[in-house]
């Protein structure tokens, strides 16, 4: 490093910003940056750069070119029965109900099929968020805001879909909020919260409930994980998790009391 | 190792990064649809590479392969616009110092305040060879050994592109009107 330093002590704070210098190095850099206002300058317009890179939207891999590839590693159907290890089954049972429920949502979108989607919003919202909820544990990416604040996961998704979401802290009770995302049931943007527990995730997608009656949650298990749905103050509710179920009731619960606090400490809407 | 083997290792190894893998070939690429085509093909020759031994980084590695199937693409596509090596030999040789000591040096607040269309436009302005640097550090989040891996160039390569880069970055964002 001490030719570099010699030459270009542009190279070294760059080095810097980067994260790539050993503490010596590290330390260094700030003796020169104290030294040299010129530097410390460059050194500032880096950080800025660099600064306005990362800031640019997050590219995502489109869907279906996802599924192409995914599909390219499907073993054909001779192969597949020699299979005998438990995973990589569950695993292509997994990718074909994400297919699956892809391919219902571009029928969907395509035909305009509005009286179908009505009757099977409910339906169409389950599949959709199961195959999210895949589609993020695969990809590696299940949040589009990282953060465990609600007051900026709320604003953050209220700039990106209709219904004002309602966001709960429940770090008491052992969930942490670690951030949020858009997802798109039957053509439509909407919020999914992404908690946290141990080493497992709980996704709550939110979607307006289009009329439907107030309901209690109903949980069930959907491709091995739980899953769990309820409607309340004008919204339809749905948690996945690869939790436990048991522990599922229990964030929903923890949720709802959490929800019904908030709608009581806001002010009515109407004046 | 087996072809389902093979299939099953690849889904570990590529889906995490597919992502990434997009992110740059659309840098590369310019568009969404040439980087469509160029990530399905990296992603065909990832599975024909793996029956070919263990994978030890797999980001590095997909990263890798997803850049030489762009430099494949553009070569065949559009040759005209892909930079000559003469061109970068004088990028390269042309002294990081000079450029730096320029009469007026953009203040830092005006790169800040830059909207994300003139940053995207000011990346694609840069020559390819230090945009990939780019996108890999700053988007992609890669080490400097890792992108040395990936355009298989010697860390000292890495990090001259990426200051030229970042400079003429500066130098496009810090003058905008």
């Amino acid at each position: 490093m001490s030719d570099l330093e010699r030459d270009d002590p542009r190279l070294l704070i760059n080095a810097a910003i980067d994260g790539e210098l050993d503490a010596a190095g590290a330390i260094g850099v700030e003796r020169r940056l104290a030294e040299d206002p010129n530097l410390a300058k460059e050194h500032a317009r880096l950080i800025a750069v660099q600064k306005a890179l990362r800031g640019l939207p997050r590219e995502r891999a489109p869907e279906a070119l996802r599924a192409r590839i995914l599909a390219m590693a499907a073993p054909a159907p001779a192969q597949r029965a020699g299979v005998v290890a438990f995973r990589p089954r569950r695993r292509l049972a997994q990718l074909t109900a994400l297919a699956a429920s892809l391919a219902l949502g571009v029928v969907i979108g395509a035909g305009g099929l509005s009286v179908l989607s009505l009757r099977d919003g409910a339906e169409v919202a389950e599949k959709a968020v199961v195959a999210d909820y895949v589609r993020s544990r695969i990809s590696g990416r299940p949040i589009d805001l990282a953060s465990n604040d609600r007051h900026n996961v709320k604003p953050w998704l209220a700039g990106k879909v209709a219904v004002p979401t309602v966001v709960a802290d429940l770090s008491a009770e052992g969930f942490i909020l670690a951030g949020g995302r858009v997802d798109v049931v039957d053509n439509q943007p909407v919020a999914t919260l992404v908690y946290q527990r141990r080493e497992h995730m709980i996704d709550l997608t939110q979607t307006p409930a289009r009329g439907e009656a107030a309901s209690d949650p109903r949980r069930e298990m959907v491709d091995g994980y739980a899953l769990s749905r309820w409607t309340e103050a004008g919204r339809r509710f749905i948690a996945i998790s690869d939790l436990p179920a048991s522990e599922l009731d229990v964030f929903v619960a923890a949720f709802r009391r959490a929800a019904a606090v908030e709608r009581e400490d806001q002010p009515s809407a109407t004046p | 190792m087996s072809d389902a083997e093979a299939a099953e290792r690849f889904v570990d190894l590529v889906a995490p990064h597919l992502d990434e893998a997009f992110a740059l070939a659309k840098w590369l690429t310019g568009n969404r649809a040439d980087a469509e085509d160029v990530v399905q093909d990296a992603c065909v020759r990832a599975l024909g590479a793996l029956s070919g031994g263990a994978v030890e980084k797999p980001r590095p590695w997909l990263l890798a392969i997803t850049r030489n199937a762009a430099h494949t693409f553009l070569k065949r596509n559009r040759s005209r616009t892909v930079v000559a090596s003469d061109d970068l030999e004088a990028l390269e040789s042309a002294s990081l110092a000079e450029a730096g000591e320029r009469p007026a040096s953009p203040e830092e607040a005006l790169i800040a305040a830059a909207d994300s269309q003139a940053v995207e436009q000011a990346i694609r302005d840069l020559p390819s060879a230090y945009r990939e640097v780019i996108v890999m550090r700053d988007i992609n989040g890669l080490s400097y050994r890792e992108i040395s891996e990936a355009i298989e160039a010697p860390i000292g390569t890495v990090m001259s592109r990426l200051a030229r880069g970042r400079a003429a970055l500066i130098d496009k964002l810090g003058r905008r009107r």
